[in-house]
């Protein structure tokens, strides 16, 4: 009776999942499909399978260079933060003193503070540094936003777990700082560094309004960018616009399908969204 | 615990921080204050360069603008309803899928599947399922079942329309959040319960919740802030239409403030949205906290 209850339970939950699931199969399946099809058997399999679709999205969003661009701006914002978060963690971590928890206070501000209040002014400010329609404008805004957060989870982690006697003990060797920083700490900040990876790939290549504010000709353009632009043209054209749907969220798609157990982890150890 | 007031690493301090500081000083600390500052000049696109003072002008403006209260209006309604309905939906999904099923991961990895990818294309790919025409997914079930087409994006319905896909969106997120928190609540506290002839109700709303104040605060905290940011998914399925019936506070600052050149309205409206924020925030707290003394 009891593992009955329970296989029902599981079989309840199952459906939810599948409904709630629908809108991705129903992308999924419409891209296959004529735009006939599509109308007239929105949830059938295709009655022919149709990869055309795909070849005409793929060029019409130019997708090997918008996906280029989106690449490189997610992983030079990824690099550069796990840089500054490891070594601004550590000085965080391990200086007590007034300065140091009023800079902290700074970046945790940023936590608070959104960045969309500013766009105007941080609008000029890229401007007069010459860093407009530049991947790296993009970039050094990304790791601006993304900074009180990973700064946070670097300086949390490191005070948390690792111990400041591990230090000692090299320096008794005669070890300096920047030795030990790179021999002892950094060797035991694998999972702060993988949570950190995680969530800022997901906030960087999501981001739409850098882009669409920073980066205005169409060769320097990022996926979401060409997304967006096709869809006004393509509205009608069911078949031309949902393979492009599609191929804009596939490489978080792969991403998610290899690394989900990460992802999961790495979100609930993160626990503040962008 | 002994806790040592003093710098241990010496100057390092400063080579250390050194990056981190010149990054979120060029591109957040400055754009705030010079936010401030605009926001007391006559810097538009037409005036770029010799700025002079006008007070409180800009703030006047902003009050008196119908279009910017109906956006911060909006981006409340919005904030409030979808972070009440990632709690309310999340919790008891994150509680469902704690217990020990077969397919827990694959489950979990569903209802999170949303939450990977960015709201600009759910919201594409909602348009497209909520469209009014025969066509559209919704309608065309509607249709089939014997009933004229809804059109979900009228003035009425489409903030709302909005914030559904946005709810299916996010509530995996809130429950990983949750389920994240659920590892903390003693296994002996339930079993305990259970002896004492607790129902699984009973339990929930004497030991589990109290338990879960932390996650709850993050949850309301951050989806109240993001909420308030909301641009993509309006960009994508109303543009701030159909007349102003779906303007945020982001699409108006991307319009008037960006595209339209009245900078310095748009950074006075920026200020005007800080302190929404801050207050917003503020309430959260405090709420939060008279709960924590509530279970304490």
């Amino acid at each position: 009776m009891r593992n009955l209850k329970k296989i029902l339970f599981e079989l309840i939950m199952i459906c939810l999942a599948i409904v709630w699931f629908l809108p991705v199969y129903y992308l999924a399946v419409t891209t296959l499909k004529t735009q006939q099809d599509a109308t007239l058997h929105p949830l059938a399999l295709p009655s022919h399978w149709e990869f055309g679709n795909y070849i005409n999205a793929w060029v019409k969003m130019e997708f090997p260079r918008a996906l280029f661009n989106t690449f490189i701006i997610t992983v030079s914002s990824v690099c550069i933060l796990i840089f500054i978060g490891a070594f601004a963690g550590y000085a965080l971590a391990r200086a007590k003193n007034k300065t140091a928890s009023f800079i902290f206070m700074l970046f945790l501000a940023g936590l608070i503070v959104p960045f969309h209040m500013n766009i105007i002014s941080l609008y000029k400010i890229v401007k007069n540094m010459g860093l407009m329609n530049k991947l790296l404008g993009v970039i050094l805004v990304d790791v601006a936003i993304n900074m009180p957060q990973t700064i946070f989870l670097f300086k949390e982690f490191i005070e948390n777990s690792v111990p400041w006697e591990l230090e000692e003990a090299a320096i008794v060797d005669g070890c300096d700082v920047t030795r030990r920083v790179l021999l002892i700490v950094v060797p035991l900040l694998k999972p702060v560094v993988s949570t950190t990876v995680i969530i800022v790939t997901l906030n960087v290549w999501n981001e739409f309004m850098t882009p669409l504010l920073f980066l205005q000709s169409r060769a320097k353009g990022v996926i979401l960018q060409e997304v967006s632009r096709n869809i006004g043209q393509f509205s009608t054209d069911w078949a031309t616009m949902f393979p492009m749907l599609m191929l804009g969220v596939l490489p978080l798609i792969i991403f998610y399908i290899f690394m989900q157990k990460y992802i999961i982890a790495g979100v609930a150890a993160g626990g503040v969204k962008g | 615990m002994n806790k040592v007031n003093k710098n241990r690493i010496g100057i390092y301090f400063w080579i250390f921080i050194a990056p981190a500081i010149v990054i979120y000083f060029t591109f957040s600390i400055l754009p705030f204050l010079y936010t401030f500052f605009y926001s007391f000049t006559d810097y538009t696109d037409m005036n770029p360069v010799n700025l002079s003072w006008v007070g409180l002008e800009n703030y006047v403006t902003v009050m008196k603008n119908s279009l910017m209260r109906v956006g911060i209006q909006n981006s409340l309604i919005y904030a409030i309803l979808l972070t009440g309905f990632q709690v309310i939906l999340g919790l008891p999904l994150a509680v469902l899928l704690d217990q020990k099923l077969k397919t827990q991961n694959l489950l979990r990895a569903i209802f999170f599947f949303p939450a990977v990818f960015s709201s600009l294309i759910i919201g594409y790919l909602w348009k497209y399922i909520l469209s009014s025409a025969e066509s559209g997914l919704i309608n065309s079930l509607i249709v089939s079942m014997g009933f004229s087409t809804v059109n979900f994006f009228s003035s009425k319905f489409a903030l709302y329309s909005i914030i559904f896909t946005q709810i299916w969106q996010w509530t995996g997120w809130a429950m990983v959040i949750f389920l994240a928190n659920l590892q903390s609540v003693p296994l002996e506290l339930m079993e305990a319960a259970q002896l004492d002839g607790a129902g699984s109700i009973k339990r929930f709303f004497s030991i589990t919740l109290p338990l879960m104040c932390p996650s709850v605060k993050i949850v309301v905290v951050t989806g109240l802030i993001g909420g308030m940011k909301v641009f993509d998914a309006i960009y994508s399925m109303t543009g701030g239409g159909p007349g102003n019936a779906t303007q945020t506070v982001m699409t108006i600052m991307m319009d008037k403030g960006i595209s339209d050149g009245f900078y310095s309205v748009g950074a006075a409206f920026g200020v005007c949205f800080f302190v929404v924020v801050l207050i917003l925030s503020a309430v959260v707290n405090k709420l939060m906290s008279k709960w924590s003394e509530a279970i304490g």
